[in-house]
């Protein structure tokens, strides 16, 4: 395929992709996954962008090397044919995985929140075939979608709005209130919650300013990072540290001290829109995994989707126990930290066989 | 080709629909919306359970429809009163909780409270009332003037300006002040009397135990040094009773600074009152057009009114209670673990002065 064809992405384009793939369900329980630091959990979110800013820059260097391929292309340029592919095939595994936990987090909320007298079998069959109508349309379509998704959800923010009056800024004080074990604890639970940016090693090929890709990928990051900011700020104000660490979706409980005088519960609001940030992030993943099983087979086919998607609603309806299921997701949420700190090791190797490879 | 399996499946779903099972969902004239409840204490594992739902069938002769049955499980209870009702019983427009004393000094409540926290139909908004009676008789007496219970106590409990003493506590706030390591939870309390239900005061907890209840005037003084701006009247008795006022107050103001010491705790508060003078009667009656008597009148108020509060606290500290959450202005200075044990400790030795400036910005259209 040419060059010219294949870049697609505009400047707006790649900081919503960025920022909307980010946002998924991890923000909605961000303040109880910091909870182990009490209070003084509110500057967490800006030390994970400072590590996001910093692990971005291999991610964006290594793609410029290669301006025309993805992980999966420069893995098996690196690393040969067979370990190349071994490894894609586990990215593919990952991906398919980190996708079900979403959906299936997601679904898991609306169970407990808006629907619980349904099964739910119905409504992942919508969402995923919505999510496949997505991610046929190809990384454009995701990203104008998430342009959308942004506009949509943004006036939820709005929504905290009675959280900020009833609540107390002196909670945020002493600042520092925790111990290094403590801190890498809410580390390692809480940097889920901003997953999502490094994608950007898979759509690099098609974004048409590849020059200021890093510019435009950390406006999209700190954007998602102000809203977290936003959201731990007010979650401290107005919760007493016990109801921090115990309320499962405590993002929606503080929509619940809303008071509209046309809607009463406006936490069904917020839950029904967040559908749209779902929707974005899966879409970004799902469409990752199938350009890996593309590089896989060495060729397009437009039925890798379903392959997929028939996976994730297996993984999802699983009749496995739910302790099970639980501990699968999970494990796919930490394994993706491997893949934001496996550019650096691809740098590295970069470096010691570039002559070999450009030969 | 491709036409033909979507026309075929499109078909198929269309004549098969008739073979789907039968919408299981409840239809809403058969849905009793519980508006408010009660719980009565009886003894260490029971409890007596009332709730009320509007009727809306014109026809109905009662316009409230009420089910008491003791239990000592929520969720137990309501299917109980499903078995009287004709209606499947849900509490998605639940309004009002209403404890009796008892229930409360026995140190039930949170547990209570905890389970419509948890419960995803309920809102949290759902208020919260302790009653010196029985939550039953309240529920199940007659008000001949009110359309109906529900909504009387429903807005009763909303504040309105006069009553602003009102700290209208909803499930949210209980559980923040219960969980909470510097506040101790404050709850309206109310009374019936003759066919109405007044206001009485409000109950305050020691953890999870209601203590004892306080005056009106007590409950404004914990709002004013809370810092809530829209405060009910004050109203005052200066020089041994000879002189009465009323001041309508329009904007508070409050600073507090502790002296971040653990072993000598000590706190400034500041308060700045603004307000217009209603009503007089004393010896200044006709005096008060000139400033400098107005000074006086300020400063008079100025000394009353830091006095009482510093009496209050006094009592607080007596109680070992804080439920203005004083201690908050010694937990932001330390560093470690704060639990309740660290404010009760605070509380006990600390040593408050108070400065209240009030100035009284109209006095009226005469001069």
């Amino acid at each position: 395929m040419s060059q010219k064809n294949l870049k697609v992405l505009n400047v707006y384009q790649v900081i919503f992709l960025v920022q909307n793939i980010m946002i998924g369900t991890g923000i909605l329980s961000l303040p109880q996954r910091l909870s182990i630091l009490g209070y003084s959990q509110i500057l967490m979110p800006i030390y994970f962008g400072i590590i996001a800013t910093i692990t971005l820059w291999p991610m964006v260097w290594l793609c410029s090397q290669y301006k025309g391929d993805n992980l999966f292309r420069i893995n098996e340029i690196l690393l040969g044919k067979w370990i190349g592919k071994s490894i894609n095939v586990l990215l593919v595994l990952q991906f398919t995985l980190f996708v079900a936990g979403i959906v299936s987090n997601y679904m898991n909320l609306i169970q407990s929140n808006a629907l619980p007298e349904q099964t739910m079998t119905l409504p992942i069959i919508l969402l995923l075939v919505l999510l496949t109508y997505i991610v046929n349309g190809g990384i454009k379509t995701i990203a104008r979608f998430c342009t959308l998704s942004f506009f949509i959800t943004i006036p939820m923010l709005y929504f905290l709005k009675w959280g900020i009056e009833k609540g107390e800024f002196s909670h945020i004080f002493p600042l520092f209130n925790f111990d290094m074990k403590e801190f890498g604890k809410a580390l390692q639970e809480g940097y889920l919650s901003i997953l999502g940016y490094e994608l950007i090693l898979f759509y690099f090929p098609y974004i048409v300013n590849q020059k200021k890709a890093f510019k435009h990928t950390l406006i999209g990051i700190w954007i998602t990072i102000g809203i977290c900011f936003i959201t731990t700020l007010v979650s401290v104000m107005y919760y007493s540290e016990w109801q921090l660490r115990n309320i499962q979706f405590s993002v929606l409980h503080l929509f619940k001290a809303g008071e509209l005088s046309f809607v009463e519960r406006i936490d069904i609001m917020g839950i029904t829109l967040w559908v749209f940030l779902i929707l974005t992030t899966v879409a970004g993943y799902l469409w990752s995994a199938k350009k890996g099983l593309d590089s896989l087979r060495s060729k397009k086919n437009n039925y890798h989707v379903y392959y997929i998607v028939v996976a994730v609603f297996g993984i999802v309806m699983l009749p496995a126990s739910r302790e099970f299921q639980e501990k699968l997701f999970e494990a796919s949420f930490y394994i993706e930290y491997i893949v934001v700190a496996w550019p650096i090791v691809l740098c590295l190797i970069h470096l010691v066989r570039k002559k070999q490879v450009q030969s | 080709m491709k036409k033909n399996i979507i026309l075929f499946i499109l078909l198929s779903t269309i004549l098969l629909i008739g073979c789907s099972d039968k919408e299981l969902k409840v239809p809403l004239e058969d849905v009793g919306m519980v508006s408010t409840m009660a719980f009565d204490y009886i003894d260490e594992d029971t409890m007596k359970m009332t709730v009320a739902i509007p009727q809306f069938s014109p026809e109905a002769k009662e316009n409230t429809q009420t089910f008491s049955v003791s239990t000592d499980m929520v969720s137990k209870g309501i299917v109980e009163i499903e078995m009287h009702s004709d209606k499947k019983i849900v509490l998605n427009q639940l309004r009002v909780v209403l404890f009796n004393e008892e229930f409360a000094q026995h140190g039930e409540m949170e547990k209570i409270v905890r389970h419509f926290y948890r419960e995803s139909s309920v809102g949290n908004k759902v208020l919260i009332a302790i009653v010196n009676d029985t939550g039953e008789q309240i529920l199940k007496a007659d008000y001949p003037d009110k359309p109906n219970i529900n909504m009387y106590i429903n807005d009763l409990l909303q504040p309105s300006i006069n009553t602003a003493f009102n700290p209208n506590t909803n499930i949210h706030d209980f559980i923040y002040t219960q969980t909470s390591t510097v506040h101790d939870s404050i709850v309206p309390l109310l009374e019936k009397k003759d066919g109405t239900i007044k206001m009485e005061g409000i109950a305050i907890f020691k953890g999870h135990e209601m203590l004892q209840s306080l005056t009106a005037d007590e409950a404004l003084i914990i709002q004013a040094l809370q810092g809530r701006k829209n405060l009910a009247p004050l109203s005052l008795e200066l020089d041994g009773g000879k002189e009465k006022l009323m001041l309508d107050l329009i904007t508070n103001k409050v600073n507090m600074k502790s002296n971040e010491n653990m072993e000598s705790p000590k706190l400034v508060i500041n308060i700045k009152f603004e307000g217009t003078l209603v009503e007089y009667s004393g010896e200044k009656e006709d005096s008060l057009h000139k400033l400098e008597e107005i000074t006086k009148l300020e400063e008079e108020i100025n000394e009353r009114t830091s006095k009482q509060i510093e009496e209050f606290l006094d009592k607080l500290k007596e109680l070992e209670v804080d439920p203005v959450g004083l201690a908050e202005e010694f937990r932001r200075y330390y560093h470690g673990d704060w639990d309740k044990k660290k404010t009760n400790d605070i509380i006990s030795k600390l040593e408050v002065d108070v400065q209240v400036e009030t100035s009284i910005i109209s006095t009226g259209n005469l001069k």
